[in-house]
C-alpha cells in the first residue's frame, strides 16, 4: 500500500496531465453525485434480490437511456441559465411526426427520423429565438410552447397512436449489443459528445461563460443570442431523438409520448450539481442525477411499496438528496 | 479603555492569512479610518467587527465587554455596506423599517401613515432628498447612499458605524452632504469606522487612522501627524511614483513645436493629417447623451471627465455596441462601424472594460484560469478543441505579468481581492491585442500599487500604437495619463483640451457646465 500512495502523490506533484486539470471543477462537483449514486445502488442491492438481475439492469438502463436524451439537453440550457418545459413536447411532436411520415406519408424510414430530429431542433430553435428576439423569460415562454406544440401533435394524431411502424427501426429501439439497450448506448454516445463540447470547445466554454454573467460575456464579445438559440436547438433535437427511440422502442407512434420528460430531467440535473441559476454543473452529472432517480424508483417497485405510495416515496428521496447536497455545498464553500 | 478594542487578532482561509496580530481601538466622537490596499485584510476586519465571522484567537471586547463571548454586544455596530443594497421597488419608508417589527411597527397590517410619520424625522436628520412614500429606484444615488446610512441607524442602540467607501459612487458635492452627516454622528458620540481609497477624504473627514498591510495593522496614529506620502508608504510598505506623468510619450513622430502647447490648439496640428484617426465619432446621439463628436489617434490616451450621470459610460457603451445609439455614426480605422453589436467590436479589436467589474466583468463562479482563458480560445483552440496545456501557459504568464495575487489558476475568480480581480480583467483584454481599448473608471476601488500598475499599462499601450480611452472621475487621474481631456455635462460635450496646456479650474468648470462654451474645441 504505502508505495502505490506515495508514487500517486509524485505524479499529483511533478505536474498533472493538462486533460485532467480542465475538467477538475467539474470532477469535484461530480464526487458527491458519484458516491450518492454508489450508496444508493448499494442499498438498492442489499433491499432486494432481484435489483441485480441483468434482467433488472437492462430495464433500468432502457428507462434511463430516455429520460438521459432529454436530460442532457435540459442540462445545458440549465448551464447556460435558461429552461425549456417544452422539451417533452417537442419529443411527443417528433415522435407522431415520424410516424405520420414512415405510415402515413409512406416516406424512407431512415429519411423520417432525420426530418423528425430536424423538427426537434427547429422546434428547439423557434423556442429560442422568441426568448432571444423577444426577450421573454424562458420558463414562461415554454410553458405556452408546451402547449402550442402537444396542441398540433392532438391536431395532426386526433388523440389516436399510429401502428404499423416499419420494422426498420425497431433495433434502435428494441435492439441490445454487448448486453446493453440500443437506445441505453445512443445515450451514451450523445452524452460524450455533450460532455466533450461543454468541456473542450469554445462553444462549451462560452455556455459557462454566459451562465456565469450575461453581461459579461457580452462585453467580451461572445455572441450570447446566438449561442442561446443553438442550446435551445440541441435540446430540441435530443428530446425529438428520445421521442423517435421510443416510438422505435413501442412499435407505434403515441400522442402520449414525452408526457413525463419535463420535471424529472430538471430534478437529475439539479441533483447532479447543475444550478438552476446558470452557470455550474455538467451534462455527466446530470446523467449520473437521472440514474439516482431511474435506481430509486425501479427499488420503490421491486421492494413492493404501495402504488399509492410510490410517487410520495420516491419524491421525498429526491427532496433529500438536494437537500443533502445544498447542505454539503454550503459547508464546501465555507471552507473555501 | 476605549469603546471598541481589539486585540492580537488572527484569522485564516485554507492557504492564507487574512488577518494576523491586528490591533483596533475605536473611540467614541472620533472618525477612525481604515486604510489599506485591496487584500490588505479591511474586509475581514470589517466582518469580524460586525460579528458576520469570527477569528480564529484574539479578544474583540464591545464597551468593555468580550464581544466573542456575548454575541448581542454587536448590535451597537452599524455597518453600510459599499454596494447599494436597497430593495428598489419598495418605498423609502418600507426600506428604513424592515424588519417592520424591530422598528416597533409589530401590528398585524401596517399603516402607511404612520410608516411615513415615522421615516420625516430621518428624512431630515439625514437631508434625505425623498418623500416616505417614494420608490426607492426613483430617488438618486446618493439619497440612496445616504438611505442606507439611515437604516443602519434605525438600530436601537448603535454607537459604531462602519462605512465601507460610502462615496465611491458619489460626485463631490454628493460627498460633502455625507460628510456633514457624519460629523453630525461624531458630534452625538457614536465612533465611525471610515473605510476608503481617496487620499483627500481620508484626511478630509478622519481623526485617526489605522493602516492594514498584509494582514498586519502598522501604524495607529491620529491623521494630524501624517502626510499623504506617509499614509502611501504606510499602505504599500514602499515609495510608488504616484506623482509621476504616465501620459504617453510620442516616439518616432514628430513633435510639435512648443509654441502649438500654449492655448487650445486644434487636434489636427497635434496629429499630422497623413495620419487618419483610428476612432472618428461623429454626432452619436443615444438615452443620456446627444450630438457627441470627438476623434481619437492612434498613440494617444484620451481622457473623459463628468460628474456622475454626465453620460460617460453610456458614450462608451454605445460606442462598444453594448446601448443603442439613436443617431450618429462611428468611423473606426476609416472604415464605417456597425453600431449595436459588442462581438463585431471585439472581432475588429475594440475591448471595453466596464466600471462594474461585478455586474460586467467577471465569471463568478469559474476559475481564474477559465476567466482569463475565455479570451484566448483563438490561441488554445485548435480545430475546434482546446489545448488545456496551451491554454495554462498562457494564462500562468498572465498570472505572472500582472501580479496577479492568488495561489492557484484553479482558484474561483470570485475569492481574489477586487484589484486583483481588475488585474485579472485587464491580463485578459489584453490577450486579445486590442486596437482601442476603453477603460471605464478603471482604478475604482482600487489601491494606490496596483493603480500606478494600471496606468504604467495604459501608457505602455498607447506608445504600442493602441488606441486608449480613459474615463475617470478623478481629475488627478485623468491630468497623469490623458494626453487630452473630453468633457461632458449633461450628456453634452462641453469642451476637449490639451492636458498640458489646460489648468484644473478649466476643466472643472467643463464638467460643471460653467464657461464651456469659450473653451469648446
Amino acid at each position: 500500500m504505502p508505495p502505490s500512495v506515495t508514487a500517486g502523490k509524485s505524479t499529483e506533484v511533478t505536474g498533472q496531465p493538462p486533460r485532467r486539470r480542465l475538467s477538475s471543477l467539474a470532477a469535484n462537483q461530480l464526487l458527491g453525485v458519484v458516491f450518492a449514486l454508489v450508496a444508493i445502488f448499494l442499498v438498492s442491492a442489499a433491499l432486494s434480490p432481484e435489483f441485480l438481475t441483468s434482467f433488472n439492469m437492462v430495464i433500468i438502463a432502457r428507462t434511463l437511456a430516455f429520460v438521459g436524451l432529454v436530460t442532457i439537453g435540459q442540462a445545458m440550457l440549465l448551464i447556460l441559465g435558461e429552461l425549456d418545459l417544452s422539451v417533452g413536447a417537442i419529443g411527443g411532436l417528433a415522435a407522431v411526426a415520424g410516424g405520420l411520415l414512415m405510415v402515413q406519408a409512406g416516406v424512407n424510414a431512415w429519411l423520417s427520423l432525420l426530418l423528425c430530429l430536424l423538427l426537434g431542433a427547429a422546434c428547439g430553435a423557434v423556442n429560442g429565438l422568441l426568448v432571444t428576439r423577444l426577450r421573454l423569460h424562458s420558463l414562461v415562454l415554454t410553458i405556452g410552447m408546451a402547449g402550442v406544440y402537444s396542441g398540433l401533435n392532438l391536431v395532426s394524431t386526433r388523440g389516436v397512436a399510429i401502428t404499423g411502424i416499419p420494422d426498420q427501426i425497431g433495433f434502435l429501439g428494441q435492439g441490445v449489443v454487448a448486453d446493453l439497450p440500443v437506445p441505453f448506448l445512443v445515450m451514451l454516445g450523445c452524452l460524450a459528445v455533450a460532455a466533450f463540447l461543454m468541456f473542450r470547445t469554445p462553444f462549451g466554454r462560452y455556455i459557462y461563460a454566459i451562465g456565469n454573467n450575461t453581461a459579461a460575456a457580452r462585453m467580451l464579445g461572445i455572441r450570447v443570442d446566438f449561442i442561446r438559440v443553438v442550446v435551445f436547438a440541441i435540446a430540441g433535437l435530443l428530446s425529438a431523438m428520445a421521442g423517435i427511440l421510443m416510438v422505435a422502442r413501442l412499435g407505434t407512434a403515441q400522442p402520449s409520448i414525452g408526457e413525463d420528460w419535463v420535471l424529472p430531467p430538471i430534478a437529475a440535473a439539479v441533483i447532479g450539481g447543475v444550478a438552476t441559476t446558470g452557470g455550474i454543473g455538467s451534462p455527466i452529472g446530470a446523467i449520473l442525477g437521472a440514474a439516482i432517480i431511474g435506481i430509486i424508483e425501479n427499488i420503490i417497485v421491486l421492494y413492493g411499496v404501495s402504488p399509492y405510495w410510490q410517487s410520495v416515496v420516491s419524491g421525498g428521496i429526491v427532496v433529500l438528496a438536494i437537500s443533502f447536497d445544498s447542505v454539503a455545498r454550503r459547508t464546501f464553500r465555507r471552507e473555501e | 479603555m476605549a469603546f471598541v478594542e481589539v486585540r492580537s487578532l488572527r484569522k485564516t482561509f485554507p492557504g492564507v492569512v487574512a488577518l494576523d496580530d491586528v490591533a483596533l481601538s475605536l473611540d467614541l466622537g472620533k472618525v477612525h479610518v481604515l486604510a489599506g490596499e485591496n487584500g490588505a485584510g479591511k474586509s475581514t476586519l470589517i466582518r469580524i467587527l460586525t460579528g458576520v465571522s469570527s477569528p480564529d484567537s484574539g479578544s474583540l471586547s464591545i464597551d468593555g465587554q468580550d464581544a466573542l463571548a456575548d454575541p448581542s454586544r454587536f448590535s451597537r455596530i452599524a455597518y453600510v455596506p459599499q454596494e447599494l443594497n436597497l430593495f428598489r421597488h419598495m418605498t423609502v419608508a418600507e426600506n428604513l423599517f424592515m424588519p417592520f417589527a424591530r422598528a416597533g411597527f409589530d401590528g398585524l397590517t401596517l399603516s402607511g401613515g404612520a410608516l411615513s410619520r415615522a421615516t420625516q424625522p430621518f428624512l431630515e436628520r439625514f437631508g434625505i432628498r425623498a418623500r416616505p412614500a417614494q420608490k426607492v429606484s426613483s430617488i438618486a444615488v446618493s439619497d440612496q447612499q445616504l438611505l442606507q446610512i439611515a437604516r443602519a441607524s434605525t438600530a436601537k442602540g448603535f454607537q459604531v458605524l462602519i462605512l465601507d467607501e460610502p462615496t465611491s459612487s458619489l460626485t463631490h458635492a454628493e460627498t460633502d452632504r455625507l460628510f456633514s452627516v457624519v460629523r453630525e454622528l461624531r458630534r452625538t458620540g457614536h465612533a465611525i469606522v471610515f473605510v476608503s481609497h481617496k487620499m483627500d477624504e481620508m484626511f478630509g473627514i478622519g481623526d485617526v487612522v489605522t493602516v492594514l498591510r498584509n494582514g498586519r495593522s502598522v501604524a495607529h496614529r491620529s491623521i494630524d501627524e501624517l502626510k499623504e506620502r506617509d499614509l502611501i508608504r504606510l499602505m504599500s510598505g514602499d515609495e510608488v511614483a504616484i506623482d509621476q506623468s504616465f501620459r504617453p510619450q510620442r516616439g518616432p513622430r514628430p513633435t510639435p513645436p512648443p509654441s502649438d502647447a500654449v492655448g487650445f490648439a486644434a487636434p489636427q496640428s497635434k496629429h499630422p493629417e497623413d495620419e487618419a484617426p483610428l476612432l472618428d465619432v461623429l454626432r452619436l446621439s443615444g438615452r443620456g447623451f446627444n450630438d457627441i463628436s470627438f476623434q481619437l489617434h492612434r498613440g494617444e490616451i484620451l481622457g473623459f471627465a463628468g460628474l456622475v450621470g454626465a453620460g460617460r459610460s453610456e458614450i462608451m457603451q454605445t460606442i462598444f455596441g453594448a446601448r443603442r445609439a439613436t443617431s450618429g455614426s462611428i468611423q473606426f480605422e476609416r472604415k464605417p462601424w456597425r453600431l449595436g453589436r459588442p462581438d463585431l467590436s471585439v472581432a475588429r479589436g475594440m475591448l471595453y472594460l466596464s466600471e462594474e467589474r461585478k455586474q460586467d466583468g467577471i465569471l463568478p463562479l469559474l476559475s481564474l484560469r477559465e476567466n482569463i482563458g475565455i479570451s484566448i480560445l483563438g490561441q488554445t483552440a485548435r480545430s475546434g478543441v482546446i489545448s488545456s496545456g496551451q491554454e495554462q501557459r498562457i494564462v500562468d504568464t498572465v498570472i505572472h505579468d500582472y501580479d496577479i495575487k492568488t495561489d492557484s489558476r484553479e482558484k474561483k475568480i470570485r475569492f481574489l481581492s477586487g484589484g486583483n480581480q481588475q488585474k485579472a480583467i485587464i491580463g485578459r483584454a489584453m490577450q486579445q491585442r486590442p486596437r482601442l481599448l476603453i477603460f471605464d473608471e478603471p482604478t475604482k476601488g482600487i489601491d494606490i500599487k496596483t493603480k500606478v500598475e494600471i496606468y504604467r499599462i495604459m501608457k505602455r499601450l498607447a506608445e504600442e500604437g493602441v488606441g486608449v480611452i480613459l474615463v475617470s472621475s478623478e481629475m488627478a487621474e485623468l491630468r497623469r495619463c490623458a494626453t487630452r481631456i473630453v468633457t461632458l455635462y449633461h450628456g453634452q460635450l462641453t469642451g476637449t483640451f490639451e492636458t498640458e496646456s489646460t489648468d484644473n479650474d478649466t476643466l472643472i468648470a467643463a464638467i460643471i457646465g460653467a464657461g464651456a462654451s469659450e473653451h469648446a474645441a
